[in-house]
């Protein structure tokens, strides 16, 4: 037998090898999902009796009449759709903007003024949360979107990604559109803007995913029902350690939770892959 | 549309480093203008500063009689094309073309005119939708050169814009740079550290070195009859031969002395020279090969350069000095040989220890 007959041999097991972990890992993944909608889509009563009844007839839409009947569930989803979105929405603007200064224009203390966004990388949010509280009881911030939405827009990795991303753009470029007589703002709307899209997404979803995922500041900030975020509305739900209320109704809640992301990352599947291995390779 | 360009007393510095020192350059409407230069000589420096990029510490630059050099660069009425091209990556070919007619408001009938005439005369109409990561080198070289004829400028400044093909299109594209001033008759100023692309587009070359421009001529001024040692040996290929002599001028004409006692008579007139250490130079092509002991010096052969219809033979002479001599494409010279060297000092030059040159007076 040949050496390049073995070596594709010696491949081919090795594809067989890496299939038959893909294909354990994703079990893994899938599994407790599964777990969630077979819960979902059982009596209460019956869950209670025997855990194992998943996993067999009978099975009933109870818990989600139920959910869509009695839970606030869509308004804490809701809630979230606009607290992320508008996080999002406001980090990609200002990051865009301030990544834009900090690469291409000379300002007096610019580097001194970079290096304390950079700090804000080094600063948990629990540190500030009792200043932070304070001030937004002054101004009456707390049980508001913007209450929820501005304490994330001081995103200092969006501002050192989206630095670092226009400096890797070439000057010529902004030189070139000065001499086609751009303005200082339409060279950065019309020519290198557009050329940051992959960074944009990348931020954009992570921002999206931690603002979604997020429990901590809206606990403390969002204390009515209906201001809650679906983490903190999620979690209300379970009020006592028995779970009363029910784990098939609790998880026919976590199935209307889950589904907008789902959606997400069905349609921006693409970028997501994109925006996380570019982050594993950095 | 034509414009010239004056150049006064211009001086940059950045930082400490003083890049360009008080630089003065004319050049006539419809003129092409060959910057050349070694890199850091402050020559792509000169012509950002012409384009508005880079701001004039000194002095004032003027195009028609107008004084440009406090407008930014999009005032200036002038084209540029980058060494990297600079086309935007995600406009298409037509919209690059567009953008800069679009910025100052020229009617949509008119910027679609602009770029048929200009992609007929690039023969590149089939690329007009097209994105730039969609074409070849060659192609975005076109590319760029549209987008500044469009503007129809005033003057088109060029930044070593042949740089990055190879070398064959770089040949053709410079035959085509050639043909398109031809046609357009506008005035432009080419960069380049090619002294190739110099001698061949050039209606007059600004050699440049360390901050200064050394000399300022014709592509065959240049060659026959340069003004410094550095422009004799940064023009041409290969490099004039420099071989340090003693010098008589009792004579008429100098005449040298070299190590081994050889005299050569020059036809350089010696009341311009003064005594001193000097250097005699000639070109390669002005470097006959003889038989042994029948030229002027002997050499040892130690590299041969075959290209066609032309030897270059690189020789040692005794004392270590290495002479090019250019011998027929077929030369039966082998490395290893010992061979004459014939120098015709009627084509000879002369430089003292500042650089400066003397030349033959029928050269």
């Amino acid at each position: 037998m040949s050496a390049s007959a073995t070596s594709i041999k010696g491949r081919a097991f090795g594809d067989r090898v890496l299939l038959a972990l893909v294909i354990l890992l994703s079990i893994i993944m899938i599994a407790p999902v599964l777990w969630v909608i077979g819960l979902s889509l059982k009596e209460n009563a019956e869950l209670m009796a025997n855990p194992n009844s998943v996993f067999h007839a009978p099975y009933t839409l109870k818990n989600y009449i139920n959910t869509i009947g009695t839970s606030s569930v869509f308004r804490w989803v809701l809630n979230s759709i606009i607290v992320s979105g508008g996080l999002t929405l406001g980090t990609l603007i200002l990051s865009s903007l301030a990544g834009y200064g900090f690469a291409r224009l000379n300002f007096p203390g610019r580097n001194i003024l970079f290096v304390i966004v950079l700090f804000g990388l080094a600063v948990p949010e629990q540190a500030v949360l009792v200043a932070r509280h304070q001030i937004f009881s002054m101004l009456k911030f707390h049980n508001t979107y913007h209450g929820l939405i501005l304490p994330g827009l001081s995103a200092s990795f969006g501002v050192f990604l989206m630095t670092q991303y226009f400096r890797a753009i070439p000057k010529e470029l902004d030189e070139a559109a000065m001499l086609d007589n751009a303005s200082r703002f339409r060279i950065f709307w019309k020519v290198l803007l557009p050329l940051t899209v992959p960074a944009q997404a990348t931020l954009g979803i992570f921002t999206f995913l931690g603002a979604w995922n997020d429990y901590f500041w809206p606990l403390i900030s969002a204390t009515k029902k209906d201001m809650f975020t679906l983490t903190v509305g999620m979690a209300s739900t379970q009020t006592n350690f028995a779970q009363s209320e029910g784990i098939g109704f609790l998880m026919a809640q976590a199935v209307f939770a889950g589904a907008p992301i789902l959606i997400i990352y069905l349609f921006f599947q693409k970028y997501i892959v994109t925006a996380v291995s570019g982050a594993a390779v950095r | 549309m034509t414009a010239n360009i004056e150049i006064r007393n211009v001086s940059k510095q950045f930082g400490a480093m003083t890049v360009l020192d008080d630089l003065s350059l004319s050049i006539k409407a419809r003129e092409f203008v060959v910057f050349l230069g070694p890199s850091g000589c402050g020559k792509s420096t000169l012509l950002r500063m012409i384009a508005g990029l880079e701001t004039v510490d000194g002095g004032e630059i003027a195009i028609n009689g107008e004084r440009i050099d406090h407008l930014p660069p999009g005032k200036r009425g002038i084209a540029m094309v980058f060494q990297s091209y600079a086309l935007y990556p995600h406009m298409t070919v037509r919209d690059n073309m567009a953008f800069g007619l679009d910025n100052i408001g020229v009617a949509r009938d008119v910027v679609d005119a602009r770029i048929a005439e200009a992609a007929r005369i690039l023969e590149m109409p089939h690329l007009l939708e097209r994105k730039p990561g969609q074409l070849s080198g060659g192609q975005r070289q076109r590319v760029a050169i549209g987008r500044a004829i469009v503007k129809e400028p005033k003057a088109f400044l060029f930044d070593e814009p042949l740089s990055n093909l190879d070398a064959a299109l770089r040949t053709r594209t410079r035959i085509e740079l050639a043909q398109l001033h031809q046609r357009l008759q506008s005035t432009m100023i080419f960069v380049t550290h090619d002294q190739v692309e110099a001698m061949t587009l050039a209606d007059r070359i600004v050699v440049m070195n360390n901050r200064r421009i050394e000399q300022i001529g014709s592509p065959m001024e240049i060659y026959e009859r340069p003004a410094t040692k550095f422009v004799a040996g940064f023009v041409g290929a290969p490099a004039m031969n420099f071989v340090d002599v003693a010098i008589d001028r009792s004579g008429e004409v100098i005449t040298v002395t070299f190590a081994n006692s050889t005299v050569i008579a020059t036809d350089i007139a010696s009341n311009q020279v003064v005594d001193g250490a000097h250097t005699f130079g000639v070109r390669s092509e002005d470097v006959r090969i003889a038989p042994t002991g029948q030229g002027n010096v002997n050499g040892k052969v130690d590299v041969l350069e075959r290209l066609g219809e032309r030897t270059l033979v690189y020789t040692r002479l005794s004392d270590g000095q290495i002479v090019v001599a250019s011998d027929a494409g077929n030369s039966r010279v082998a490395v290893g040989d010992t061979v004459g060297l014939a120098f015709d000092g009627r084509k000879s030059h002369l430089f003292n220890e500042t650089g400066r040159a003397w030349h033959a007076r029928r050269a």
